[in-house]
């Protein structure tokens, strides 16, 4: 038998949508498959197939080891063999690690759970991956990335023959993803085959065997990665070739803009951190995952308490005790977690634009609709925006869609320093090369950017001067000169317990 | 510092205990006769049924739901239960009778909204208005009268001094909180409030799990049902009356998220003792029902804050 | 899809239910209501038939509007009402607004325009349903209060009332209780909710009389438990645990019933009630309280209709205050009136 898995002549027709056309994905055991595809490609749709989570059109098969299978929903999936991680995460925030693990599938002692199987079974998983928590711990007390690799962590656990990765490494840094390839090639050496969905295209070429691409709910082809290199993939993708993935637009670097003197925050998160940002500039953070990075910049943004530490805007000292107190002297702060505190998910496009600048909206002190639209449709444009229309629902938009309507919000306020924590997480190629080019804009406007980003490469590319932090300590800054991933991976890991 | 950390945390976890042990020592010193054993043999007949009724409210909360209809389940089962104890039949009828009446409220309501995929508030709440009716319909809007002695018996006696009605109270939470913790059932409950999407995904059928949830409310409705007329002597449509408030307080005030998948058994025994105690006190100090709903009132939102505030922190 | 089926079925159930509970009410509440009252759901024919008895001078089409038709005492309204309209061979329609004055608004408009010639109605509240009654009047309908009255209800062009007198009941089951304790006692006093009128009025007749006994002391101050025979059982079982109590004092028998199942049968306690219903003359039988004072509900509504009829016929009353009288009830004459 050569494939563990074919889905052949696979079409998924949502209300006037056709999300997938006659696709097709043959999956060997023992390899890495990697899927790809711009987002709206269809990748998702088809693995939500694959797990029961819809259902097919009539017509088309699938075929599992051999046999026609069928899953009317995810626990058929994984009694069958196949197992998800899925991207947008899905752990419960109020249970352990050790009951997020085995949830739906609880190891049973005379009819009940048996707790103290689970917690060892999950000492022992976590501990496979390099995690350092205890499986005790609640969920909530996690970071997204230590929530993440539980998320793997329980997929691997199941023992399926497939496991389907959504962009596992979204939110976990290098050393957590060298920990997941190894993991993934200690899998496939058993002959599980894995089905790897991600953007990252160093990944790719790095882990995975043979690649399909999708664009558009049609499939493109498959091809083993050692014939491929990135731009003939991203050409398969976009349908054009793009050779600039990391475009870097040369800006002039005045005066210094933004400065936070010895930041300490007073849970300690942040001991004792500075940095200084000029116009023209853009600067980075880089770091490990729990390095301190996103703590720092909510901790100078005032929506974390400080113990310490000066700010100072365009060489005027700031006292920070909420968000308002910087953002109006012009510093915004687009943050991490885009659907929780970035958006407005069930409100207008129209709406989350208008709803950091509404002061800028007003006539008469009465809000203005009209103002309101006319700014809305110029961002849309400005950022290549890709909605049907303003008044689109936000929710409906792709991750990088999102993302920009998240920064247009900010940019009408005009700030003079943008802060971005992780823009580019989840987005595609074509979407993350339209936010490095808007942001060489803004620095060309003389204004100031930090980024925060746990992709080294895109650091590399498109940042001036970057800083390194290691478990909440300054560690060490790298000039663009300078710049190699070696240097940086150093740094991030300088501090040792 | 990590040592101080969890002490904060384990106080903070067990703050309404603290509060509950409070309250009983200043009422205790107010008025004496607060803890003589009569007076609390009083306050455990008293917590009893609005005890029954928080714990199957319990469930529907922690599963991420609400159940506003429990008040008008146990008047209607009440009804039904006081028209078949009149003696005609042995007493497990109108038991049984009560208890199904109100598991099949709890279905309505679970079908409504598992699968309907009706908001949780606005189902009850027409379930609630509902059998309210249908309380008074079989009724005739009269108060059934009339029952047997050994059904008026079942809520006045007493085991070794210990009330029935406080008997059956404990059961159900020794059940209950079997339930919870330690069978596969009750982590999955958890998980269906905690993230429901998440839950299906891991391939928990959470619209079986959330309407046995309802179920269960309902099934303990009818149980409340039953031992409410037992207590009052007569089946009455109008009794009663926000009852479902009552519970929700107690689960609420125990600490059970309305958020869902946060909800610990003891959290909830100790709200719904510290409703009880807060009333009985009152009472007993002869402090006029209007302060009393003052109190109430006051109490719940301090619960609420302390609950957001606890959660907030590890945020 | 599945889903839309469940909403059918969904829908379906509730038309049913929706049916059942109609023909249910219709049944309970108005046996002697023939085809005109629902001219809505029934053919032409129906209609027809409306008009010509609205025409002649045949059975009258009187309306009643209870303030609600949940308790004891709300049934025995409707009970008597009946069989009076039945006995007089009027033709009766009975509505439950519910205790909420919009509806009962809305329903003696409804029994305007639907031709109705005399309507008697319980004031949900006492102002409000004041121009209703006044528009009512002033189409020719007769209009009468009954149980209470609403505020200077002669100017609201209201024909008559027909109630009994919540302070008189109040003082009479004040006096029994003063006259078991001979005068001197600890006493608690049970409340409906805080801002009805009736409970206010009862205790308007308690404070009458508790004025000439001053060796009888309220040891507690009045606890509202809302009409409810839980509510009151709970607490007096607290105040039984502090208090030495002689007599307690309930606005109507349910929350009587709590008290006494509280205080146990023959517990020595004095314990009254008022209204006179069924679970309370239970509670005498066996013991668990001493009496309660019968507001005849039924009377009040029995001489409401015969005002009506005596009225459209051309009649005139002798008063058009008719005061029902209080009852002591206990062990002695239960039987009586049951």
């Amino acid at each position: 038998m050569e494939y563990v898995l074919e889905m052949k002549n696979i079409s998924k027709t949502f209300p006037g949508v056709a999300a997938l056309d006659h696709v097709q994905l043959q999956v060997k055991p023992g390899e890495v498959h990697a899927l790809m595809g711009e987002n709206g490609a269809g990748k998702s749709t088809l693995m939500k197939i694959l797990m029961g989570i819809y259902t097919k059109d009539p017509g088309g098969e699938i075929l599992f080891d051999g046999k026609p299978y069928h899953a009317a929903n995810p626990k058929e999936a994984m009694d069958a063999g196949i197992a998800m991680i899925h991207q947008e995460l899905n752990p419960i925030l109020d249970m352990t690690v050790y009951e997020n693990i085995f949830v739906g599938r609880e190891l049973r002692k005379n009819g009940l759970v048996d707790q103290k199987a689970e917690i060892e079974a999950a000492q022992r998983l976590i501990e496979e991956c390099g995690l350092h928590v205890s499986p005790r711990e609640t969920l909530r007390n996690l970071t997204v990335a230590q929530c993440q690799l539980i998320e793997i962590i329980k997929a691997i656990s199941i023992n399926a023959k497939v496991i389907v990765m959504d962009e596992p490494t979204a939110a976990i840094t290098e050393r957590e993803v060298e920990l997941l390839f190894e993991h993934i090639r200690r899998l496939t050496e058993k002959g599980v085959a894995i089905i790897y969905i991600s953007h990252r295209m160093a990944e790719i070429f790095s882990i995975c065997d043979r690649v399909s691409v999708y664009r558009d709910g049609q499939y493109i082809g498959t091809d083993d990665t050692a014939n491929l290199d990135e731009t003939r993939l991203i050409k398969m993708m976009v349908g054009r070739e793009i050779t600039d993935v990391y475009p870097k637009l040369d800006a002039d670097v005045g005066e210094v803009i933004f400065e936070a003197r010895n930041i300490v925050r007073a849970d300690q998160k942040v001991k004792d951190v500075s940095l200084a940002v000029r116009r023209g500039e853009i600067l980075g953070i880089g770091g490990l995952v729990g390095a301190g990075r996103s703590e720092l910049v909510e901790g100078i943004f005032g929506m974390q308490p400080l113990a310490s530490g000066e700010i100072y805007v365009k060489g005027k000292q700031v006292k920070v005790l909420s968000p308002r107190d910087i953002i109006r002297e012009g510093v915004a702060l687009i943050t991490e977690d885009r659907k929780v505190t970035g958006l407005n998910l069930s409100g207008s496009v129209n709406d989350n634009i208008a709803m950091v600048a509404i002061k800028k909206l007003l006539s008469h002190g009465l809000y203005n609709k009209n103002k309101a639209l006319s700014a809305s449709r110029e961002y849309i444009e400005k950022l290549n925006i890709k909605t049907p229309s303003g008044s689109q629902i936000v929710g409906n938009l792709s991750g990088g869609n999102q993302q920009k309507v998240v920064i247009a919000k900010w940019l009408l306020n005009e700030p003079d320093v943008i802060i971005l924590d992780e823009p580019t997480r989840g987005i595609d190629v074509a979407a993350k090369r339209d936010i490095y080019l808007l942001l060489g804009d803004l620095v060309r406007q003389g204004k100031a950017v930090i980024l925060i980003s746990s992709e080294i490469p895109e650091l590399m590319g498109i940042c001036d001067r970057i800083i390194v932090m290691c478990e909440g300590n300054y560690s060490g800054e790298v000039q663009r000169g300078e710049f190699s991933q070696e240097r940086i991976m150093t740094l991030a890991s300088a501090i040792k317990v | 510092m990590k040592e101080t950390k969890r002490t904060k945390a384990l106080i903070s976890e067990y703050f309404i205990f603290v509060i509950f042990i409070a309250l009983v020592v200043v009422l205790t010193c107010l008025k004496p006769s607060f803890i003589q054993p009569g007076n609390l043999v009083n306050i455990l007949k008293q917590a009893s049924i609005n005890g029954i009724l928080a714990f199957g409210m319990m469930f529907v909360i922690i599963a991420g739901g609400f159940d506003m209809s429990v008040g008008s389940t146990v008047a209607f089962t009440g009804v039904l239960a006081a028209m078949l104890g009149q003696g005609q039949y042995p007493l497990i009828v109108p038991l049984a009778v009560a208890m199904l009446a109100g598991l099949a409220v709890g279905v309505v309501n679970g079908v409504g909204v598992a699968v309907g995929d009706l908001p949780p508030f606005i189902m009850t709440l027409g379930t609630m208005t509902a059998v309210r009716g249908l309380a008074l319909l079989i009724s005739n809007g009269k108060p059934v009268i009339g029952i047997s002695t050994e059904y008026k018996a079942v809520a006045a006696s007493s085991i070794f001094g210990v009330p029935m009605l406080a008997v059956f109270l404990v059961v159900i939470i020794i059940i209950c909180s079997f339930v919870l913790a330690k069978t596969v059932y009750g982590r999955r409950v958890y998980a269906c409030g905690g993230n429901l999407l998440a839950a299906r995904v891991s391939g928990i059928n959470t619209t079986k799990i959330r309407i046995s949830t309802f179920a269960i409310a309902g099934l303990l409705a009818g149980l409340s049902g039953f031992l409410m007329t037992s207590r009052v002597t007569i089946g009455q449509p109008n009794a009663a009356e926000s009852y479902e408030m009552d519970a929700i307080t107690a689960c609420v005030v125990g600490g059970v998220s309305m958020s869902g998948g946060v909800g610990k058994p003891w959290g909830v025994v100790v709200g719904c003792l510290l409703i009880t105690v807060i009333a009985n006190g009152l009472d007993i100090m002869g402090v006029s029902s209007h302060w009393q709903k003052i109190v109430k009132g006051a109490i719940i939102v301090l619960a609420v804050l302390l609950d957001i505030k606890g959660k907030g922190k590890k945020n | 899809m599945n889903k839309k089926k469940f909403l059918a079925m969904l829908l379906a159930c509730v038309m049913m239910l929706a049916l059942a509970t109609g023909c249910g009410g219709k049944d309970a509440s108005a046996p002697a209501d023939s085809a005109p009252a629902d001219s809505g759901a029934s053919s032409d024919a129906g209609s027809d038939a409306g008009s010509d008895t609205a025409s002649d001078s045949g059975p009258y089409k009187i309306a009643l509007i209870q303030q609600h038709q949940t308790n004891a005492f709300q049934i025995a309204v409707t009970e008597a009402a009946e069989a009076k309209a039945a006995e007089l061979g009027a033709e009766l329609k009975i509505l439950s607004a519910d205790q909420d004055a919009a509806t009962q608004i809305s329903q003696i408009e409804q029994c305007v325009t639907e031709g109705y010639q005399a309507i008697l109605f319980e004031p949900v509240d006492p102002d409000g349903l004041r121009d209703a009654a006044k528009n009512a009047a002033d189409a020719g309908v007769v209009v009468i209060n009954i149980i209470s009255a609403c505020t200077d209800w002669e100017g609201a062009g209201i024909s008559a009332v027909s109630y009994g007198n919540n302070v008189k009941a109040g003082e009479t089951e004040m006096q029994q209780v003063a006259d078991l304790l001979g005068g001197k006692g600890n006493i608690a006093i049970l409340t409906g909710p805080s801002a009805d009128a009736g409970g206010l009025q009862r205790m308007e007749g308690y404070e009458n009389i508790l004025a000439n006994y001053p060796d009888i002391v309220q040891v507690v101050s009045p606890a509202d438990c809302a009409w409810d025979t839980a509510q009151a059982q709970a607490t007096v079982e607290s105040w039984l645990s502090a208090y030495d109590l002689d007599a307690i004092v309930c606005e109507n028998d349910g929350m009587a019933v709590g008290a006494g199942n509280a205080a146990g049968a023959n517990s020595g306690i004095v314990i009254s009630g008022v209204d006179g219903t069924p679970d309370g003359f239970e509670a005498i039988k066996d013991g668990r309280i001493t009496g309660t004072v019968s507001q005849n509900g039924g009377a009040m509504a029995a001489n409401g209709i015969e005002a009506a009829v005596t009225l459209l016929s051309g009649g005139t009353l002798e008063t058009n205050v008719l005061v029902t009288d209080n009852t002591w009830i206990d062990a002695s004459n239960v039987a009586d009136y049951e």
